[in-house]
């Protein structure tokens, strides 16, 4: 993906689409107590050696978690790495429950609407390489 | 100091633990509404045809052992399940973190010297159960955070940070009935932490207080205990 | 996505009786979405199903596993080196699913769980409803995003039969709302009710047979 590696992050349009939806995500991430009791409800926490990258939590919390705490202010790379989070560790099956009652899912969701304005979208099948060069010049959308 | 504390620090910290918790109910309302997708659509509502001198269905009986195996599944879908030492100590700590404090004697004597009545109180030595069993949960939450990777690769200082806050209260006060240490001191801190406690918890993850039951109970999902026709507005 | 439900146990323990080693696998899919073949459908199925072995002093034993789509060959390909160990395998994906899995591994009978039923909608958790036949020849744009294909009993294209019964009812049946109304109030609302009054060629529904689709820039 070299041709957005020149491309820079519109923070603004970050902090703007945080902030439709700021009540409900920011008591989301207040709520999390971090216990971790998400865990086995993702099933590739289950499958995958119960490796902590794949809890639900984990995945809200460094991706999320992160771009309201920044501001929406991130690097491209940063940008990348939460993309690679939210797709490759997670397929929105829609099952992760919270003992504490906190929904998921739409914010894994909302994770991928953001990464997606950027340009950064799940690359599809997630192992077998970059798809077809015509497809890639369209993905860009900055 | 002890006089602030004792006095107007109250009152702040009551009056901003009141007005936060509102707040949250407030806003969690605000994100909750009746679906109206619960209602199937108009296009196409077919329901079997009644045919003429038919019984109605009669529902068949269920057997004992369809029961016990309903409770079974219902069991494997718990968190007792899941987690038993967890769902067994959390609970065990949280009832005691809400009736220590309500029913200590020292709570009501204070109530007693500021406003005239008492509410009721439990026999010390319950309380001081009661207390140690809120320090132990406490500690073991605090060793599960720090030894247990997958609950530390998620907490920040947050979540330590918070686990001392509530400690506090629970530890000064203990000290402060069985007057270790210098009495004066050991109360002005117990005040002060029970103070900052109530002031942190509409604002932080303590206030799970609330979130969990508006959420449990009213919003629909596959673990929901409530009527649940209530969902989360997009 | 495509709604399916599970079957009675009854019929999914007639499936595997006889059989020692089993392997239950869900699809974290379609199959999840609808609360059908997920994570906890797959506990819940072996669960019933070591209580009836027990109670009735069968032998057999029932494993547990979860693939993110039993449509995909790279997450069936992953069951290699798992499955061959059973002797049969209950599958709790949609028909595609169940039929890939018994592709990739034809020496071992696949079961499927799970009873197919619809490309529809999740309106509210719980609550599915058919929207799509994939007839392949979408008339979505003409019809203001109502399907006649799906929506009318008879499936017309050309506007209603002779048959709407007052309030928009179909003649089949008083329960059901009459597709071409709804699509002619829809159109109305948009302001587009010109299209009710062209008549269009008849077009070519999806015939019976397997269909297949081969993307350009992959052929």
């Amino acid at each position: 993906m070299s041709t957005e590696k020149n491309n820079p992050v519109d923070h603004k349009m970050i902090k703007e689409l945080l902030d439709e939806k700021k009540s409900k995500m920011k008591l989301s991430l207040a709520a999390c107590a971090s216990c971790s009791l998400c865990a086995e409800s993702c099933f590739m926490f289950n499958i995958y050696d119960q490796k902590p990258e794949y809890m639900p939590s984990y995945k809200v919390i460094k991706s999320l978690g992160v771009l309201y705490r920044k501001q929406g202010k991130v690097s491209r790379q940063t940008l990348e790495k939460m993309g690679d989070l939210v797709w490759k560790n997670c397929v929105l099956c829609g099952r992760c429950y919270c003992a504490v009652g906190i929904d998921i899912p739409e914010m894994l969701a909302f994770t991928r609407m953001i990464c997606r304005s950027q340009g950064v979208d799940g690359v599809y099948p997630h192992n077998l390489g970059a798809p077809p060069a015509e497809c890639e010049a369209l993905g860009s959308e900055n | 100091m002890y006089d602030l504390a004792r006095g107007p620090f109250v009152w702040v910290a009551f009056v901003i633990f009141i007005i936060g918790m509102v707040y949250r109910i407030i806003q969690i309302n605000a994100l909750i509404r009746v679906n109206e997708n619960y209602k199937p659509s108009k296009v196409q509502q077919k329901k079997p045809a009644k045919k003429k001198g038919a019984k109605e269905p009669v529902a068949p009986k269920i057997s004992a052992d369809e029961i016990a195996l309903q409770r079974i599944l219902k069991f494997k879908d718990s968190l007792l399940y899941k987690h038993p030492v967890v769902a067994i100590v959390s609970f065990i700590f949280h009832c005691c973190l809400l009736i220590a404090p309500i029913f200590a004697l020292g709570h009501s004597l204070a109530l007693y010297q500021s406003w005239g009545f008492a509410t009721p109180s439990l026999p010390d030595g319950l309380i001081d159960v009661l207390t140690i069993l809120v320090l132990v949960g406490g500690l073991f939450f605090l060793i599960r955070r720090l030894m247990i990777p997958r609950v530390r690769a998620i907490s920040s200082m947050n979540d330590y940070l918070l686990l001392v806050i509530t400690a506090a209260p629970f530890l000064t006060g203990f000290m402060a009935y069985h007057q270790w240490f210098d009495y004066k001191t050991i109360i002005l801190l117990h005040l002060l932490a029970g103070e900052i406690m109530l002031i942190t918890i509409p604002f932080t993850k303590l206030g799970h207080m609330v979130f969990f039951f508006f959420v449990r109970f009213f919003t629909r999902s596959e673990h929901n205990w409530g009527s649940g026709k209530k969902g989360w507005i997009v | 996505m495509v709604k399916s439900e599970i079957k009675s146990i009854e019929e999914i323990v007639d499936m595997i009786a006889g059989y020692k080693k089993v392997l239950n696998v869900g699809c974290a899919g379609c199959a999840s979405v609808c609360l059908a073949g997920g994570q906890r459908e797959v506990k819940q199925l072996n669960t019933k199903l070591q209580f009836h072995f027990k109670s009735n002093n069968i032998s057999t034993t029932v494993d547990e596993y979860m693939v993110e789509r039993q449509c995909e060959t790279q997450f069936v390909e992953s069951l290699k080196g798992r499955i061959e160990k059973y002797d049969a395998v209950i599958s709790m994906a949609c028909g595609a699913g169940v039929q890939y899995v018994a592709e990739h591994f034809p020496e071992i009978p696949i079961f499927p769980a799970l009873n197919t039923l619809f490309i529809g909608v999740n309106k509210e958790i719980g609550h599915y409803e058919e929207r799509c036949q994939s007839c392949g020849d979408c008339v979505l744009g003409l019809t203001g995003g109502i399907c006649p294909v799906t929506m009318c009993a008879k499936s017309l294209f050309n506007g209603p039969c002779g048959g709407p019964q007052k309030g928009g009812k179909c003649e089949v049946s008083m329960d059901i709302d009459c597709a071409w109304v709804a699509i002619y109030e829809r159109l109305k609302k948009q302001g587009r009710l010109d299209n009710i009054h062209k008549i269009y060629e008849t077009r070519a529904w999806k015939s019976q047979g397997q269909g297949t689709l081969t993307l350009k820039e992959y052929q």
